[in-house]
């Protein structure tokens, strides 16, 4: 019998790049199928294709051995192919049952909810998704919006599901939850095609996986006969280590505090609600959690860029609360926003430009009259070769650096102001394996100097392989502290997960063996 | 399958130098092309009528004198729009600016006639005192709009826009009260012959109100790239939150550069009044404040590509006048023209986001799309 779905030397040219060059894949009925890649190695654009949003420059793509064209979206789901992409298309004040048949040929006049309701809660019982067809999206967790999503497609009758980094938003629990209802599928005899940049992943849920690497299919294979170092390197095209090393170390004095902070979100909310937290020197603090919980206004309250509504925050005791950011700059409190794009470079300005962000000042001639080129293009090209920014010329400009060259400028500028505390929010959101793996081996540089990291991220393995201590953060408010390696690996991502979740420490404590931690650990 | 497109969308625009000339050239010659067709039943001949307006304005000196005495306040605005809009604030007040600069300068050059406080000042001292009083005048009037901004938000252009009505009122009212002249006409006074600019180029209308214009592209150039001050600006308009995180007071920024181009765009009120009009009267801005921003955006918001455009608008204008004086050609043709380069120019950016591709060349780009290494 004919795979379910094959690709035939798939090739999408865009100006300047092959995004995919004769990409061939085979994808069963019943198996989970990984597709493995770093960013930029072609996974969305196959599957951009591979869902009718664009068109490939040659190639075939076959369902049950039939050559397909496909025109849009809609072509894909009529032949049984659905995507789930990571930002959720579904409308938070519609109902479960509104949003699945949204978008769906009438019968009739009448718009048929309860029937509707009825074969959604029969879809979810067979695949074990629980969710109320009634209940409104809006009130409904992130892990089950996308269970919503899943049955979205069923309802339409899918065979190949496509989903597009899943579990980026999901926490552990949610991540485990929907591993389940995947194989759940696969022995039902549905496809599922898993896009993903995460290693453990693949090895966790998948059958088959294929790695791309730079546009082209480097193999595929039974991920049985794999390992993770394997698929690394395949990936990557080069051996990677996939766990840094971390020296003992001592932490140092108390040099960012932050007591019973309150900060308002965009929209007026209270969004950190009461955050108390101690990052000594020598010490990384993570700070775990789902994006959205308060993180982003957090760290933008620390520098400054949003106004505090209570609390305090000190830098190696002295106040800095009302201060602006330029005197928090020059009190070396060093900050590496989310968004290394909007907020961490000036794109249209030159790597030199960037380089001195936030310490013009002391790249001037004439008392601080006029600039000094010179004396600017020195320090960025100390900062290019320190950091190993890959770029034609330091006034290239920054916006057009990948996304890991560009984290490199943002880093180095951060890191050469010599930082008595950094705050380091998604440091590598988006970054490939290398690049990664720089950034953390310098974070553990600053560390070894003895500056206070407060690492924010929202990956827990981030989070696990840096920290020293690691917090949670749920909804504003602080689920407790524990000691990085307190506990068996696997029992502390329990741990982490369910705090995430928005379990307090203090009302788990009685389960576990106890990890809490309120003072830096030896 | 490969199926062919003649067109096709690029996500980052081609900014090489050879394309924006190609564009930009290209929508020149589209834009005289379509006005010749315009021009067709005045003159059988529009590549003649073009001649003509190039030699009238920039073929002799008298011409010469004429165009740079048009450009002259059409650079001090442009250099007004290129401060404003590179720090991301659309600022449109200048015909307001200009009028408030001009009533400023007629105001202290009228102290200077005899008997009055500032009589026998010497030109060194007069002039920097007039154009600092001009400066100050427009700076003040767009720094308040630039404060409203930063202070309470909402939106500059609106509010920009309506204080262009109530400069060009307040002019009306201080010709036709506090500083009206005896007389039928609601102007004020010619002022004293001592605090005219002197002309430059002999036998001809060009006066050093060009040259401080220039001055003052060569000042804001080196302002905009030489000086921390220059940066913050430019950072807060590319990008105000990552300025801010840089720890730039965007706040006080973007006061500086409202103050800054109204400053600038008075001077060109002032060198209407000291080097044309020689006093102050209603209608005297007549969209000088709304052209030199479209010669800003000509010159690509460049402070020495705003002078070359600004030259070459203000001879179309004096060349087409002359045109129309013996050839009868009116001048709404060659205003047409001069919009519809704008307009094309403006347009053909888009063009640069889109590649043409031959169809036997897309097939030839997949056939040798072989393995990279």
């Amino acid at each position: 019998m004919a795979p379910l779905l094959e690709l035939r030397n798939i090739t999408k040219q865009f100006p300047g790049v092959l995004a995919d060059d004769r990409v061939s894949l085979t994808v069963e009925a019943g198996q989970i199928h990984a597709l493995l890649g770093e960013n930029g190695a072609g996974k969305s654009t196959l599957m951009h294709i591979l869902y009718g949003l664009s068109r490939a420059d040659a190639g075939e793509i076959l369902l049950e051995g039939q050559p397909l064209q496909l025109h849009s979206p809609a072509d894909a789901i009529a032949h049984g192919i659905g995507m789930i992409h990571q930002d959720f298309m579904l409308i938070p004040r519609f109902s479960v049952v509104e949003n699945v048949v949204i978008g769906l040929q009438k019968d009739g006049p009448q718009l048929d909810l309860r029937s509707a309701a009825l074969r959604l809660s029969d879809l979810a019982r067979q695949y074990g998704l629980v969710v109320d067809p009634e209940a409104r999206v809006e009130h409904l967790s992130v892990g089950v919006q996308q269970r919503v999503e899943i049955l979205k497609l069923l309802y339409r009758h899918a065979r190949l599901l496509i989903l597009d980094e899943p579990t980026g938003v999901l926490t552990p629990q949610e991540t485990e939850g929907l591993f389940a209802v995947l194989r759940r599928l696969a022995a039902q005899g549905h496809a599922v095609l898993l896009i993903t940049h995460k290693l453990h992943e693949v090895i966790a849920v998948a059958d088959q996986v294929t790695v791309l690497r730079d546009g082209r299919v480097i193999g595929s294979l039974p991920v049985r006969q794999s390992s993770a170092r394997q698929l690394a390197r395949m990936m990557v095209g080069r051996e990677v280590t996939l766990r840094v090393d971390k020296p003992a170390q001592q932490a140092g004095p108390p040099l960012l505090q932050i007591t019973d902070l309150q900060v308002r979100g965009d929209n007026g909310q209270p969004k950190v609600r009461g955050v108390t937290l101690t990052v000594h020197g020598g010490e990384i603090l993570g700070l775990a959690g789902v994006d959205g919980n308060g993180q982003s206004e957090l760290a933008e309250a620390l520098m400054g860029l949003r106004p505090v509504e209570a609390g305090q925050v000190t830098l190696a005791k002295k106040d800095l609360t009302r201060h602006s950011p330029a005197a928090r700059r020059a009190s070396h409190l060093g900050y590496i926003p989310a968004d290394r794009r909007q907020v961490g470079s000036i794109g249209p300005l030159s790597i030199a430009y960037n380089a001195v962000l936030g310490t013009l000042r002391r790249y001037t001639t004439w008392g601080g009259l006029f600039l000094n080129p010179g004396h600017i293009d020195r320090h960025a090209r100390h900062l290019v070769n320190e950091f190993d920014v890959r770029t034609p010329s330091i006034h290239f400009e920054a916006g057009k650096l990948s996304g890991g060259n560009l984290q490199k400028v943002v880093l180095g500028r951060e890191l050469l102001a010599r930082p008595t505390a950094l705050v380091v929010e998604q440091p590598t959101r988006g970054l490939d394996v290398g690049a990664t793996e720089y950034v953390h081996r310098q974070l553990l540089a600053e560390r070894s100097r003895g500056a206070a990291l407060l690492l924010i991220s929202a990956e827990l393995e981030e989070i696990l392989a840096l920290s020293d201590r690691i917090a949670v953060l749920y909804q504003g408010k602080i689920m407790g502290v524990l000691t990085a390696g307190a506990q068996e690996s696997n029992s502390q991502i329990e741990l982490l997960g369910l705090m995430m979740a928005g379990s307090p420490l203090a009302s788990l404590s009685n389960l576990h063996t106890p990890g809490r931690s309120d003072g830096p650990h030896g | 399958m490969a199926k062919s497109h003649w067109i096709e969308r690029r996500l980052p625009p081609t900014d090489s130098p050879l394309a924006t000339a190609t564009v930009t050239l290209a929508a020149i010659v589209l834009a005289l092309l379509l006005g010749g067709l315009l021009m067709l039943p005045f003159t059988p001949h529009p590549g003649q009528a073009y001649w003509a307006i190039v030699e009238n304005a920039f073929g002799s000196l008298r011409g010469l004198g004429f165009t740079l005495v048009k450009a002259t306040p059409l650079i001090l605005i442009a250099l007004g729009t290129i401060v404003a809009w590179r720090t991301s604030f659309f600022y449109l007040g200048f015909e307001g600016a200009l009028l408030l600069g001009a009533a400023a300068t007629v105001w202290v050059a009228l102290r200077a006639a005899p008997q009055e406080g500032l009589a026998g000042l010497p030109g060194w001292i007069f002039f920097p005192l007039v154009i600092g009083a001009a400066f100050a005048a427009g700076g003040l009037w767009a720094g308040a709009v630039g404060f409203l901004r930063s202070r309470f938000g909402g939106n500059e252009v609106l509010v920009s826009l309506m204080t262009n009505y109530v400069a060009i009122l307040l002019v009306n009212y201080l010709v036709s009260g506090p500083l009206r002249a005896p007389g039928d006409l609601p102007q004020t006074e010619r002022i004293p012959e001592t605090t005219l600019l002197p002309f430059f180029i002999p036998d001809t209308r060009a006066h050093a109100g060009f040259l401080l214009a220039l001055l003052a592209a060569l000042l804001v150039w080196l302002f905009l790239r030489r000086t921390p001050l220059g940066y913050e600006l430019i950072a807060t308009g590319f990008s105000e939150r990552a300025a801010r995180y840089g720890g730039i007071p965007t706040s006080q920024r973007l006061v500086l550069a409202a103050f800054l181009a109204g400053g600038l765009g008075a001077l060109a009120g002032l060198v209407e009044v000291l080097g044309v009009q020689f006093r102050l009267m209603e209608g005297i801005a007549q969209g000088t404040g709304f052209v030199g921003v479209v010669v800003a955006l000509l010159g690509k918001l460049n402070p020495l590509g705003s002078v070359v455009a600004a030259i070459l608008y203000a001879g179309m204008g004096v060349g087409s006048e002359v045109l129309q004086r013996r050839a009868g050609l009116p001048s709404s043709v060659i205003f047409i023209v001069q919009s519809l380069i704008v307009l094309l120019i403006l347009a053909g950016d888009l063009l640069r986001s889109y590649r043409f591709t031959w169809p036997f060349r897309a097939e030839r780009l997949t056939a040798t799309a072989g393995p990279r290494e």
